[in-house]
Parts: structure tokens; C-alpha cells; sequence
């Protein structure tokens, strides 16, 4: 792995990750209504996991977890209209005020694009697992102080 | 009340499974619920004689995927058998396996799950549901033949049974998609009579399928092998029910097939040969068990004949003999499972002097063995009357050799039956008999009972089978079982079959010689499945090469030869350059670096160039005004490459050279893929299919799911559905892959030292 073998690369990665965070978040908050959506959060987030996957940085996730706590989010979403009487799936759209921010608007949508969003971060996971990523960061650690890896040789 | 008595059956299952597997007996004991339940329900619908009910579950109503039932006399009457005697023998199971029997949740699953199949079978009222509890009914019974599975002949025998009546399954279906096609129905009880060549080969078909379950030779051959199976499994599924499923389907469809000369005549065939084959092979065997086994396709034989002929009296006839079969058989195979039990044998050379050591079970089997010999005063008695008179009524060669089959076949059974009941129970070495068991006995007793009670109340019996027969062939309504038909030519013919028989029986009592013989043909079956299974492991081998490059390339040869009807559709006037310049900036990018792709030696290289095409592509979306799915596929990219780059750490750095005629396949693959796309496109453009629905689509997404992105509100709100169908596959996807990589052979392929720096 090349990227693992630069202190710049790793460094980078770790500051951008909570930016690219927030901007997965966005993503997943706008979709119903600007382009975005459960999918392309999920893509963001696992993104930023693969990132730090491949540089050895530390994932705090299982993808087992992931992918169980999405389908089970995202069914229950799915029968949870049952209970009032309406169809599987229907959509429930509820709007309150929030303070400082005024009228908020959101659904049953949302829910189900978070339980997407964990399935296919989850997903991504599992296929860098499946690929044996972490165990290829790990073998081309480098040694500590970083600062000792800076070897030409390499 | 049928689905609640099939949802007792799956909850008996679970729990005999999960109490089964500490004690046996308690495992049988919470099984027997079920089919008790069910018998009692049954009985009192046939008291009751209440309108048939219908019970319905659709599940897809297109494609006709509906389970349904019916609660008329004859389901009525089958479920009684199947349940009724299945709640006998589950009692007679606890006394036949010891307390620490290995296996019992197993087994009192499996039985279980059987009883519920085979209810499933009587009750259906649609082909479709009878095929699938068909199906049921074959693999149940291949775990209960197999249920001693470390015996190498064991399995044997159930594989032999599993391929016979699972083939025979194969058949069903093909016979029954012909016969509904024909008769333009699924529903059993609607079924009108075919003709031409669809009802010929239905005809075929089913009667193929009917010969398989109910062991009529040539197909015969699993049966014997099957009495490798505990002996309760061969008195309830030997004998009582699963035998009879191919009985049941031929009287369930025979109205059908009237005007099919095929029916009729192969129908006869089978049915006469074996019921002669049958009874010749029990004659010949020396174990008690085996001469019931052959006995039972011999009396199928009977059956198929009847049903074949077809007549009312047949069919009534034909109706009677199941329901007296299906009693006395059941309590011999009871009988001949204490007695192996008890003496360590079944062996009727090394039997003797039961009679005084196992007094019940002789008058059981007594009983029992004068009724299947067609002898007064039992109900076996009163059903072989009724299928001689039913051959009489047949004019013609047909009558003739009906008669003369019926006469023989009756002969052949009178004798194997004076040879089995001697041979047992009579004089002999004094056997060695250990402590009874009365959970055997008092099923077994009670069961040989119900024949004596069956000729008593004869009028009870009367109604309830003549109202099944009428309802497969209404002309069944006007005959009767008699009790004492008086003295005419059935009755003379059957007096002098007794005799024959008994005086053939003496003779052959003892055979000299001590082979037992094997089922004939029964080698043959097993290389000719020896064969099947080698020409599947061939085939496989073949196509499932395991060659990715080859899948692919085939996969995409056969999409791109998907094009070839809409070669017609193109129009080349239709085609434009772009609709916006900057389109053709991003197609060039595209081709350029698709052609580095493809001629790049390098795998690391080749990654990064498939990358670009992808971004390439994402700058299209845009350029056509989609940034929502630009976006993903930009995202998309993004991480396959990343994907991509930590694979090739397993991998070396360059391509692998390749043929050359490899190398031209896969050109030719591509550029056949190249043209399939641009046709499809180039036709899809030239016929246009309307007004785009995005204005449609953005009125209904705000207003129904209350949003503006028309895709995300697509994707969780009007197909969510479907988004739901694809988030549980990437979930199976990637439980796959985390099996794949955490399988022996992957945690044993570590990087190679080159690829890593």
C-alpha cells in the first residue's frame, strides 16, 4: 500500500474525515429533497471508512453491526405504518417548529435512508474486509514515530 | 379450521423437535397431537356431512400461486386414514424405540412434518398445491427411510427412493402443466376431460408419476429397499398413506381422462403386472417385513387397475380396497415391528410358536391377514368382492383379462397371506420373546379391530366411501359393500380363490432354499441413478468451470445476441451528434481512456483507467442535467477504486500474457457488446415512447412523499419496496463475502512480497 507509507497522505485523511462526515450527514438530511439521499451518504461514509481503512487509521464499526442495525431499522420502517392502520411502507410526513430554525419538515423517508445508509457503509466494510484490507495496512504499518518511515528506500 | 390444523403441525414440529432430542418419547408423545386433532376433526366432518368448504390463500393471483384446499368426502376420508393412523403409530413409535433412542427429535420431526405433508396432499384442491405437498411428501420420507443414517445400505435405500419418486416428481409437473393447460384449470375438482395429444402425454406423464409413489413396477423397486426404515415409518407411509398418493392422484384426475385410450391402457398394464409381480415377489421372500412390502405393490397394483377401468363399480370398488388396505396393512406392519422388537428377527424361518408368546399380536395380525385375503366375515372380505364384480361389469377382451388378473392376483395374496401368518405366528423353533410392550400392542390391536368393526357397521362404511366415489365418478352411487352377496359368480370366484390360495400358501410355506432374494432390477435403478448423478457432476464440471473470464464472457455474449431483433429499429436520420457540446468532450475522455484500459499491461493501471472512464461517465450525467446521479457515480468510482487497489495486493503487477485465440474471443466478445449497446440505444431513441412521466412524477413526489428529489422519493417512498429488496441483498452480499474471506482458503492466500511494495 502506497498511500500508508506517507505521514502526509494519513494525516490528511484524518483531518478531512470529519468533514467528509458532516458532508455524508448533509447528504443523507437533504436528499428528499436536493440531490443526496441514503445511498450516496452511504457511499460518503464508506468512502471515508475505505480512506482510513487502507491507511491503518482505526474504524470504529463492526460491518456485522452495521448491516444487522440497517435491516432492522429499515423493516421496521417498513411495518411500522401497519400499526396505524395504513399500508406496508406508506409514508408518514410529520412537520414541527423547531426553535432557531423554524418550521421542520420530515418522514418515515428518513429512517429508512438512514438504515440504507448503514447497510451500504456496512457493505463497504465488509468487501475491504473480504479483500483482506485492513490486514494489507497492517503488514505495511508503518513503524513508530511516523516520522522514522520517511525513507527513500522504501 | 384447515389452516390452523396445518399451523398445528408446523408448531408440533418445533416442539417435538426441541423436546424430542432430550427424551424420545416425549418428543412422539407432543407429535401426536397434531394428527389426533386433525383425525377427530375429519371424523366429524364425514359424521356431519357438511357442504365441502373451500379454503383459499392467494398469494400471487397472476401467476396462479394459490394454495387451496377442500374439505370434500374424500379429502375427509384420507385425512382420516393419514391422521387417524398416524396419531396410532405415533403412540406405537414410543414403544418401538427405547427411551435413549438416538435421534428423537429428528425423527418425531420428520414424522411429523410427513403427517402434515401428506395432509396437505388429501386436503389440496389446486395441482399446484397437490404437486408442491407432493414433493414434501417425497423428501420427508427420504429423512424417515434414512433415519438410521450410519448404515451404508440404509442410505442406499433412501437415495434409491429419494431419485425414484423424486423423478416421478418431475414428471408430475410436466404431466400437470400439460393437463391444466388442457383443461384450462388448476382446480382439482373442476378438472374437464382432455383429449388429443395433450391428454395423451398428461396422461403419461401422471400415470409415470402415479407408478413412482405407489411403487408399481417397473418402478417398483424403492419399496423393499424401504423397509430399511423403522418399522412405524413403514406402517404409515408403506402402507397407509404415502403409498396411496398415487392412488389417490389417478382417482383424483381419472375423470379427466375418459376419452384417453392412453389412460386406460397403461393404466390396466401397470396395475395388472404389478399386482401379479407383486404377489409372485412376496411369495418369494422369507423376511415378514419384505413379504408385507411386496404384498403392498400387489394391492397397489389392484388399485391403479380399478381406477384405471375407471367404471362407477370401480371406483367404488377401488375407494373400498383403500380404506380396508389401508387398516389392515398398517396393523400387520405394527404386528411384524412388535415381533421384530421383541424376538431380534423377522426372519419367518426362525420365527415360531408366537401364537402362544404373543397371543394379542397373532389375533391382531389374524385379524388383519384374513381381511387383506379377502376372507369373510371382514371388511377386506366386502372390498374384494366389490373388485371382482366392478372386473365382471367390464365387457370385452378387457373384462376378460380384468377378471382373469383380478382372480389370479387375488390367488397370489390369499397364499403369501397363509405363508406370512404361518410363517410367523405357527408352529417353529421356539423363539426367544422378551417383556411385551403394550404401546404396540393396543394400536395394533385396535387398528385389526377397526376391520371387524368396519364389516359390522357396514352401512357407516357404505355412506362414507360410496359418497367419495360418487364424488370421482358420479355412476358410483348406486353400489353398495355387501355383507352377504349371495351366491353368484363373484362370490364363487372368490370361494375358489381362498382355496387355491390357501392350498398354494401350504405348499410354499416354507421356501427350500434360503436366499432372499433382492428386488429384481433393483441394481439396475441404482446404476442407472449412479449414472444420473455422474452425468450431473459431468455437467456441472463443465459448465461450471470456474473460469471467471469465461463467465463473463459469456454472459456478455448472450446479452449482446439479446440485440439482434431490434437491428431493424435503427435509424440513423433519428441520431444526433450531442445535445450539448460538452457531451462530446466527456464521450471522447471516454473512448480514449476506455482504449488505454484495454491496452494497458499493468492491473494497477487498468484500475485507474476503468476509474476515469467511470468519472467520465459521471461528467455526462451532468452535462445532461442529472447531479443526483452523477454524484453516486462519482461516489461510486471513488470507492471501487479504492476497492480495486487493495485487491491487487493479492495479485501481480502486470497481466497474465494470453493466447492468441483467447485474445481474439474476447475482441470479438467486446465488439459484439460494443454493437448490441449502440443498437439498443440507437432504436431506443428512434422510437421514443411518449411524454416523459417527470412531470407526473414530481407532482406525485411532493405530494405523496413529500419531497422534492423525484429519485430519493422513488427510491424510499413509491418503490420502497424495492429499495428494501435490494439493501436485504447487499446485506446477504456482504455475509457472503465476509464467509468467503474467513473460509480456510483465503486467510491462507497472504500478499505476495512484490505486490505490497
Amino acid at each position: 500500500m502506497i498511500a500508508t507509507r506517507s505521514p502526509i497522505v494519513r494525516l490528511g485523511i484524518q483531518a478531512a474525515s470529519p468533514l467528509a462526515l458532516l458532508a455524508g450527514l448533509y447528504l443523507l438530511f437533504a436528499g428528499h429533497n436536493q440531490p443526496g439521499g441514503g445511498f450516496a451518504a452511504g457511499l460518503v461514509f464508506g468512502a471515508v471508512v475505505a480512506l482510513r481503512t487502507v491507511t491503518g487509521l482505526p474504524t470504529p464499526l463492526d460491518p456485522n453491526t452495521l448491516i444487522a442495525a440497517g435491516v432492522t431499522v429499515i423493516c421496521l420502517t417498513a411495518v411500522a405504518p401497519l400499526l396505524g392502520g395504513n399500508e406496508l411502507l406508506d409514508q408518514q410526513v410529520i412537520s414541527f417548529n423547531v426553535p432557531l430554525l423554524g418550521k421542520v419538515k420530515s418522514g418515515s423517508a428518513l429512517p429508512f435512508d438512514i438504515g440504507v445508509t448503514a447497510v451500504v457503509v456496512g457493505m463497504i466494510m465488509a468487501l475491504l474486509d473480504g479483500l483482506g484490507a485492513p490486514r494489507l495496512a497492517k503488514a505495511s504499518q508503518p513503524t513508530y514515530p511516523l516520522s522514522s518511515t520517511i525513507n527513500p528506500k522504501n | 379450521m384447515v389452516w390452523a390444523l396445518l399451523a398445528l403441525h408446523v408448531v408440533g414440529i418445533v416442539a417435538s423437535v426441541a423436546f424430542g432430542r432430550r427424551s424420545i418419547h416425549l418428543g412422539l408423545r407432543l407429535a401426536a397431537i397434531a394428527p389426533a386433532a386433525t383425525g377427530v376433526w375429519a371424523l366429524m366432518g364425514l359424521a356431519r356431512r357438511s357442504d365441502p368448504v373451500v379454503y383459499e390463500l392467494v398469494w400471487v393471483e397472476a401467476l396462479d400461486l394459490v394454495l387451496r384446499f377442500r374439505t370434500d368426502s374424500v379429502a375427509l376420508l384420507m385425512a382420516v386414514i393419514v391422521s387417524g393412523v398416524g396419531a396410532l403409530v405415533f403412540v406405537y413409535a414410543t414403544g418401538y424405540f427405547g427411551r435413549d433412542a438416538e435421534g428423537g427429535g429428528r425423527f418425531a420431526g420428520s414424522l411429523l412434518a410427513f403427517s402434515g405433508s401428506m395432509l396437505g396432499l388429501v386436503l389440496a384442491d389446486s395441482i399446484w398445491t397437490l404437486f408442491i405437498f407432493w414433493e414434501l411428501t417425497s423428501v420427508t420420507s427420504f429423512l424417515l427411510v434414512g433415519h438410521k443414517n450410519s448404515k451404508p445400505e440404509v442410505l442406499l435405500a433412501a437415495r434409491r427412493a429419494l431419485m425414484i419418486t423424486g423423478g416421478g416428481g418431475l414428471a408430475l409437473l410436466a404431466g400437470l402443466l400439460v393437463l391444466g393447460r388442457a383443461a384450462e384449470t388448476t382446480i382439482l375438482t373442476e378438472l374437464a376431460p382432455v383429449d388429443g395429444a395433450a391428454g395423451t402425454a398428461a396422461a403419461i406423464l401422471i400415470l409415470v408419476a402415479v407408478a413412482t409413489k405407489s411403487a408399481q413396477v417397473p418402478f417398483h423397486v424403492w419399496l423393499p429397499g424401504a423397509m430399511a426404515a423403522p418399522t412405524p415409518v413403514s406402517a404409515y407411509l408403506h402402507s397407509a398413506t404415502m403409498v396411496k398418493a398415487g392412488v389417490l392422484l389417478m382417482a383424483l384426475v381419472g375423470g379427466a381422462f375418459v376419452d384417453v385410450g392412453a389412460w386406460k391402457i397403461l393404466g390396466l398394464s401397470l396395475g395388472i403386472v404389478s399386482m401379479l409381480w407383486g404377489g409372485i415377489g412376496a411369495l418369494r421372500q422369507v423376511d415378514a417385513k419384505l413379504i408385507l412390502a411386496w404384498g403392498t405393490v400387489s394391492q397397489l397394483g389392484l388399485l391403479v387397475m380399478l381406477l384405471a377401468l375407471g367404471t362407477g363399480k370401480a371406483v367404488f370398488a377401488a375407494m373400498s380396497m383403500l380404506v380396508a388396505h389401508a387398516l389392515f396393512k398398517a396393523t400387520l406392519f405394527l404386528v411384524i415391528g412388535e415381533v421384530d422388537v421383541r424376538t431380534g428377527t423377522r426372519q419367518i424361518r426362525e420365527l415360531g410358536n408366537l401364537y402362544r408368546t404373543m397371543p394379542v399380536a397373532t389375533a391382531s395380525a389374524v385379524l388383519a391377514g384374513v381381511s387383506m385375503a379377502g376372507a369373510p366375515p371382514l371388511l377386506g372380505f366386502t372390498s374384494k368382492e366389490a373388485a371382482i364384480e366392478a372386473a365382471l361389469g367390464v365387457t370385452g377382451t378387457e373384462g376378460t383379462i380384468a377378471v382373469a388378473a383380478v382372480s389370479v392376483g387375488a390367488v397370489l395374496t390369499v397364499a403369501y397371506t397363509v405363508r406370512f401368518l404361518w410363517g410367523t405366528f405357527g408352529p417353529g423353533p421356539d423363539t426367544t420373546v422378551t417383556d411385551r410392550r403394550l404401546a404396540m400392542t393396543i394400536p395394533a390391536a385396535f387398528l385389526a379391530l377397526t376391520g371387524v368393526f368396519g364389516f359390522i357397521a357396514l352401512g357407516m362404511v357404505n355412506t362414507v366411501v360410496g359418497r367419495a366415489a360418487t364424488e370421482l365418478n358420479e355412476k358410483s352411487s348406486v353400489y353398495e359393500l355387501l355383507r352377504w352377496p349371495g351366491l353368484k359368480t363373484a362370490f364363487v370366484i372368490s370361494m375358489s380363490v381362498l382355496v387355491l390360495g390357501v392350498g398354494l400358501g401350504a405348499l410354499l410355506i416354507r421356501r427350500p432354499d434360503g436366499d432372499a432374494p433382492d428386488a429384481v432390477g433393483a441394481g439396475i435403478a441404482d446404476r442407472g441413478l449412479d449414472g444420473v448423478l455422474a452425468l450431473a457432476r459431468t455437467t456441472t464440471g463443465r459448465l461450471q468451470h470456474g473460469s471467471l473470464p469465461v463467465y463473463v464472457a459469456t454472459m456478455a455474449l448472450v446479452a449482446s445476441l439479446a440485440s439482434i431483433p431490434f437491428f431493424t429499429d435503427v435509424s440513423v436520420g433519428h441520431l444526433e451528434w450531442w445535445d450539448h457540446p460538452l457531451q462530446m468532450v466527456f464521450a471522447v475522455t471516454i473512448a480514449l481512456t476506455a482504449l488505454a484500459g484495454a491496452f494497458v499491461r499493468s492491473r494497477l493501471g487498468a484500475a485507474l483507467t476503468l476509474g476515469a472512464v467511470g468519472i467520465a461517465v459521471s461528467g455526462l450525467f451532468i452535462a445532461q442535467g442529472a447531479p443526483d446521479l452523477a454524484l453516486t457515480q462519482l461516489l461510486i468510482e471513488t470507492i471501487v477504486v479504492v476497492g480495486f487497489v487493495t485487491g491487487l495486493g493479492h495479485l501481480n503487477r502486470e497481466f497474465p500474457s494470453i493466447a492468441h485465440t483467447w485474445r481474439n474471443v474476447r475482441l470479438g466478445v467486446s465488439a459484439a457488446g460494443g454493437i448490441a449497446v449502440v443498437v439498443g440505444l440507437a432504436s431506443a431513441s428512434a422510437a421514443p415512447s411518449g411524454v416523459a412521466p417527470v412531470e407526473a412524477l414530481a407532482k406525485e413526489a411532493v405530494d405523496v412523499g413529500g419531497g422534492n428529489n423525484i429519485v430519493n422519493v422513488i427510491l424510499t417512498d413509491m418503490r420502497a419496496l424495492d429499495t428494501m429488496g435490494e439493501v436485504v441483498v447487499l446485506a446477504v452480499v456482504a455475509l457472503g463475502i465476509a464467509a468467503l474471506a474467513t473460509s480456510p482458503n483465503a486467510s491462507e492466500d497472504t500478499p505476495s512480497e512484490e505486490a505490497s511494495t
